[in-house]
């Protein structure tokens, strides 16, 4: 089932969350909200599911306007994030009570119960209350709870974020599978960038209440819209430089740095932003004129990774991921290069990509 | 040496502790044992001297009175003369009595409560915060204040002297505290588990009755027990809006055993025992989730 969101727009009072979201999911995908605390992603979920009114726009499935439809006719299921199963209920009831409120015959609700909890694993916790259960049997019993209606649409609520962070990393292989093996649309929302970039179709990058950009995990990877994507996505974070744009060279305290083909044009003297991921900048042997030099102020282990923080001159720092093996040392003074094909430059006032035409 | 001593004087500590609770509660309890202890001794060992704690005589004539209503006949000059309508032949009405009016207003009490906890906990309108401050407010006016206001106004419904005056009149003093009481039980029934079922597809009169009430039950027995003691154990409401002896309660009807010349000690305590019995027990049964329905108000209230 297709979702489309035409111009949304929320308002609580006088605060404007969401603002002319336009968005098509396409059906079967796993497209993820992806945003900051606060960006309205968990507002737009929401909507989709009908626990919010809208206040302005329309939202459709396939081609039905649904605005006005009660959640329950939505044919949609939720994962919250506190799981928000029955406290009073078994397992069994939790499973079955989507069915049992609709009047599927009993024999069926035990069929469908019995093979959802087969596929999740749970069947022999059935007879147990919610209280009884650890924290990752909970989000199967919720995910169970989602997946035994076979609705069009599953809607996710940050239904990782409860779990320790090995768990998560299993559960997110296994909601990956669940998905294609349901067959519905599912719309995820988090805030973490490596459960967005690993799990997802399609990523819908979000920050207060604009969407900024919607694309693929690779598009929003390597191709970020604006700064506020390029600093969101990626770990460790992407480095930005301020400076000036003049005759095709990026000019950064005495540096000038080779850039790109830039699309979108250029005035005399820009002001920019250069940004570059610590996995795109190398050591150089000796200074040059496409060099920054600078002094290691910290090393970190990753383990197969040493990330090194690099002081520049005019208070800003730089970070930068090497090979375990490479010896470095705090003081040693180095000189950074990269590759202007992998970097990213902005215009300072729009924040817009310049790369992206 | 010291081995001794980590062994002895903890154990010596402890005597003493269960010495000290043991007594304390002896004195506390003393008046329900004596009372207890009275309600089985026959006339004649009720002023005995020596004093007896343990009845030598076991009788429960003094019950069976209560129960049955029996006629009492007093020695009064040699010949036994019926002593005309005694509280003892009331008792059970009474009782009765009692029982309607503390289930009637525990069940308007908890009913009205219960709702209006919800509406102020999940819909948004002008005051829903201020009111369950307030409603604490006029719990804590004591209730002699009201009884004249609501004498008037049952005198105007032309409900004096009947249970409903009562029912009402205990609506009125357990309302407030009940409707804040499952107010902070239900802030802390969290709303997504509302939002599941609605999702799921239930009503919104489903997710009332299949999830909000469950899993506000231990609310609702903690509010209901504390109504129905208020209500059970009241003697000023009783007094003043009930005249006739057919519509007395227990406690208003228990001191008449007072009035009059002659005090049977052995019939009143009897009727004490029996007056606290329901009470004693609906705690024993519900004392569980009393404590998880208090809890829980306290942490989120």
């Amino acid at each position: 089932m297709q979702v489309s969101l035409t111009r949304i727009n929320k308002r609580f009072g006088s605060v404007q969350v969401l603002k002319d979201v336009d968005l098509v999911f396409p059906s079967r995908k796993f497209v993820t909200l992806l945003g900051p605390s606060g960006c309205g992603k968990t507002t737009l979920l929401r909507m989709i599911a009908g626990l919010e009114d809208i206040t302005a726009g329309s939202i459709r499935f396939g081609e039905r306007e649904v605005n006005k439809l009660a959640p329950r006719d939505r044919n949609i299921a939720m994962v919250f994030q506190s799981y928000a199963l029955y406290p009073q209920m078994s397992v069994r009831r939790n499973l079955g009570y989507g069915l049992r409120v609709r009047g599927t015959p009993k024999a069926d609700i035990e069929e469908a119960v019995g093979r959802v909890a087969r596929i999740l694993e749970i069947d022999h916790l059935l007879d147990r209350k919610p209280a009884q259960l650890s924290g990752g049997q909970r989000q199967r019993v919720a995910l169970g709870r989602a997946m035994v209606r076979k609705p069009d649409i599953f809607l996710m609520d940050e239904p990782l974020s409860n779990l320790d962070a090995k768990l998560r990393v299993t559960m997110r292989g296994e909601l990956r599978r669940f998905h294609l093996d349901l067959d519905a649309t599912t719309i995820y929302v988090t805030h973490d960038q490596l459960e967005a970039m690993t799990m997802s179709d399609l990523i819908a990058v979000m920050h207060q209440g604009v969407v900024q950009q919607f694309g693929t995990p690779a598009e929003v990877y390597s191709q970020p819209a604006n700064v506020f994507v390029a600093g969101f996505i990626g770990s460790p974070p992407m480095n930005f430089l301020p400076g000036t744009i003049d005759a095709g060279r990026f000019t950064f305290a005495d540096a000038k740095l080779p850039l790109p083909a830039l699309p979108g044009g250029v005035k005399p003297a820009h002001a920019a932003i250069l940004g570059v991921r610590p996995q795109d900048l190398i050591f150089e042997g000796t200074p040059a004129a496409d060099t920054l030099t600078g002094t290691i102020s910290l090393v970190e282990l990753l383990g197969s990774e040493k990330l090194v923080e690099v002081n520049l001159s005019g208070q800003k720092r730089m970070s930068v991921q090497i090979h375990a093996d490479m010896v470095v040392n705090m003081g040693d003074r180095v000189h950074v290069k990269f590759d202007p094909q992998r970097v990213h430059v902005f215009d300072t006032e729009s924040g817009r990509s310049l790369r992206a035409g | 040496m010291t081995d001794m001593r980590v062994e002895f004087w903890p154990a010596v500590k402890k005597v003493l502790l269960y010495v000290l609770l043991c007594s304390v509660t002896f004195v506390v309890c003393f008046p329900l044992i004596w009372a207890l202890s009275t309600s089985l001794k026959p006339k004649s060992e009720i002023f005995a001297i020596p004093p007896t704690l343990i009845p030598k005589a076991m009788t429960l004539e003094n019950y069976e009175a209560l129960l049955t209503g029996r006629q009492q006949y007093y020695q009064s000059g040699g010949t036994a003369q019926p002593s005309g309508p005694t509280p003892a032949q009331f008792f059970t009405r009474w009782f009765m009595n009692s029982v309607i009016v503390t289930i009637g207003s525990t069940i308007i009490s908890i009913v009205v409560s219960t709702l209006a906890a919800y509406s102020l906990t999940r819909f948004r309108y002008w005051g829903r915060t201020a009111i369950p401050y307030f409603s604490l407010v006029g719990y804590m006016v004591p209730s002699i204040i009201f009884v004249f206001p609501l004498f008037l106004m049952m005198v105007r419904l032309d409900l004096t002297d009947s249970l409903w005056s009562l029912i009402f009149g205990y609506v009125c003093i357990t309302l407030p505290f009940c409707m804040w009481l499952m107010w902070a039980f239900m802030r802390s029934i969290p709303i997504e588990i509302e939002e599941a079922a609605l999702i799921d597809g239930a009503s919104r009169y489903q997710v009332f009755v299949n999830i909000v009430l469950p899993t506000a039950l231990p609310g609702i027995i903690a509010a209901s027990i504390f109504s129905m003691i208020v209500s059970w154990n009241d003697y000023l409401f009783g007094r003043v809006f009930i005249n006739s002896l057919d519509n007395l309660t227990l406690t208003v009807g228990v001191m008449l055993f007072f009035e009059g010349t002659h005090v049977d000690w052995g019939l009143l305590m009897a009727a004490s025992v029996l007056m606290t019995l329901p009470m004693a027990i609906l705690f024993m049964a519900l004392q569980r989730h009393l404590v998880a329905g208090f809890g829980a108000g306290a942490v989120k209230g």
